[in-house]
């Protein structure tokens, strides 16, 4: 087990190390002079100097590359053209919305996605069957944007249920009832991924099905309930647990627009915003952070299919 | 699989392949059919609801959302297949020599492993920043810089269990070239999965260029487009719902068609295919 965790770690190092350089080489990309297009139009001749001096652009290349990677590995990732504090805080002053809508999400993900899939495996090409693979399709088609927008005129608009918009960090004012603002978003941001974990939850459990050690189980008596959640969906959940792992990726797309349509003040209108104002650093430092989530969520789904299945150890 | 799922599958297929037509149709010849001048202002009639005279009613500008969301159809079109089109360009050359040469390969997928770190629409969002403006072919680069990876990928792993084969192995005991077997033996048979992944680059390609319009930072708001409407229509989501329900309507049942399409394909050319696409 040991040497199957180094092994993956390593390849987690040389990822991070590859999505740095990714940035930095986008970066290098912006036609101009960097300095001055990093600080935006309004910028003095000594900004452009200072800002040149603390990220060594006046110095070689290979040079910049370097003290970028040292940088980066101190956690110091720039500073912001537009709100003039460090891109590293800002961030963390956006995460809180992110990472409540993010779990939310994914409790959309797994509680319609999975049950919905085994229902369907269950009694394969039953009305049931039929309709979850055809509400399936539909959800892998719906833009989520557009589902979120649809959501907002029913339950905010015409019904008065749900709030349709913003939302108020629960951390800093202690009233867990602000978490009804990212219902809607949530379940918008959601009800796509969980199409596609249904589809696998299906596929998977219906091979699993067909084992011969879950007639042996039926055939010794046991219940329907215990052959199906204890025997079977054990055993499917690695197919599982690599697209909900997936969905992550696709939850952070979809986060972007779906903070956007709520108007949310998470990180995903953080980097429209950036993107609007040209606030390059801040892109860059969310690009990285995101994209280094993603190789960390990916190692530990790594794990998780070791853990789950011994025999992955040994290869 | 059973008849009755035969049969539901039959008609999806003539379902997409249906609206796809459709939308090529429209996509072709909609300018010079439509009711209205999709860019035509008439305040008096602003953001009336559907009726016989606006299908599908009116937005903020008294701009006919029918004659608009038609002649949106041609630019989500133009930019599904281009996009398509840069996929396969970078994508298919990088994936057979990777395939083909392990050391190249390696490095070719460590690569597109990083790029594909990045979440599609942070990637096209950053790469929208960094090429300055919008426009349709900088739209056409993001999205596409986003979707080549992911081609090579396709086409590397069916690389990798083609070139195992007897008759490349046959090829090269005859004494054929490398570059004879990369592309009368191999490139010939991967059109199988080029295809079916180009169906779903397609697909959604369209559904992230409609996000970047919508965020506003895809193509210019004066091109009628699905998601640049979608964007407009925010502000009078709950007066004139119409605005943003129509083009979300026909973004929809593209994608799901480009969806559907590609599942029957693959499921036609290639059964194997499941597990790599």
């Amino acid at each position: 087990m040991l040497s199957y965790i180094l092994r993956r770690a390593a390849g987690m190092v040389v990822s991070v190390l590859l999505v740095v350089t990714i940035t930095f080489i986008l970066m290098q990309l912006i036609p101009g002079d960097p300095a001055s297009v990093l600080l935006g139009p309004n910028a003095t001749p000594e900004q452009i100097e200072a800002l040149k001096r603390t990220w060594g652009l006046d110095r070689p290349i290979l040079v910049q590359f370097y003290k970028y990677f040292a940088n980066f590995f101190r956690g110091n990732l720039g500073e912001s053209i537009f709100f003039r504090q460090p891109v590293l805080e800002i961030i963390g002053q956006r995460a809180e919305t992110s990472v409540f809508l993010g779990i939310m999400a994914l409790i959309v993900v797994v509680g319609l996605g999975i049950p919905a899939g085994v229902i369907a495996a269950v009694r394969p090409n039953s009305w049931v069957d039929n309709s979850l693979l055809l509400l399936a399709l539909a959800g892998a088609s719906i833009p989520s944007f557009w589902l979120g927008l649809m959501l907002m005129v029913l339950f905010a608009g015409k019904l008065h249920l749900l709030p349709s918009s913003g939302y108020t960090s629960v951390i800093a004012t202690g009233n867990i009832a602000n978490l009804k603002n990212l219902i809607l978003p949530a379940f918008a941001l959601g009800f796509v991924n969980a199409a596609l974990v249904a589809r696998t939850a299906r596929s998977s459990m219906l091979d699993v099905l067909r084992a011969d050690y879950i007639t042996t189980a039926r055939a010794k008596g046991l219940r329907d309930s215990v052959v199906i959640l204890k025997h079977a969906l054990r055993n499917a959940a690695i197919p599982i647990t690599t697209v909900v792992s997936f969905t992550f990726a696709s939850l952070v797309s979809g986060a972007v627009v779906t903070e956007n349509v709520f108007a949310l003040p998470g990180v995903g209108s953080l980097i429209v915003q950036s993107v609007l104002k040209r606030d390059y650093p801040t892109i860059q430092g969310i690009m990285l952070v995101v994209a280094v989530l993603y190789v960390i969520i990916n190692f530990i789904t790594d794990l998780t299919y070791a853990f789950l299945d011994p025999r992955i150890r040994y290869r | 699989m059973s008849f009755a799922r035969l049969i539901l599958r039959r008609k999806a297929l003539l379902f997409a392949v249906g609206v796809l037509f459709s939308l090529v149709v429209i996509s072709i010849f909609s300018p010079y059919f439509v009711p209205y001048d999709p860019d035509a202002l008439k305040v008096l009639d602003r953001l009336k609801p559907p009726s016989a005279a606006h299908f599908f009613g009116t937005d903020h500008f008294g701009r006919d959302i029918f004659s608009r969301v038609l002649v949106g159809t041609r630019v989500t079109f133009i930019l599904g297949l281009s996009i398509s089109a840069f996929a396969l360009v970078f994508g298919v050359p990088l994936g057979v020599l990777g395939g083909y040469y392990d050391r190249l390969g390696m490095v070719i997928m460590r690569v597109v492993d990083a790029i594909m770190a990045f979440p599609a629409i942070i990637l096209a969002l950053a790469l929208m920043a960094i090429m300055g403006k919008p426009g349709m072919v900088n739209v056409i680069i993001a999205v596409g810089m986003v979707w080549a990876p992911r081609m090579v990928r396709v086409v590397y792993s069916s690389t990798l269990s083609l070139r195992e084969n007897t008759y490349v192995e046959a090829a090269r005991a005859l004494g054929a070239s490398s570059g004879r077997i990369l592309i009368r033996h191999i490139a010939v048979n991967l059109l199988s999965p080029v295809i079916v992944q180009s169906t779903f680059t397609f697909a959604f390609s369209i559904m992230e260029v409609a996000a970047l319009n919508f965020l506003g930072v895809g193509i210019p708001p004066y091109v009628p487009s699905w998601g640049g409407m979608m964007n407009e229509g925010r502000t009078y989501i709950i007066r004139a719902p119409w605005i943003i329900i129509f083009p979300g309507v026909f973004l929809a049942l593209s994608v799901l068609s480009f969806n559907l399409l590609g599942d029957a394909l693959r499921d036609r050319l290639d059964p194997r295919l499941r597990n790599i696409v």
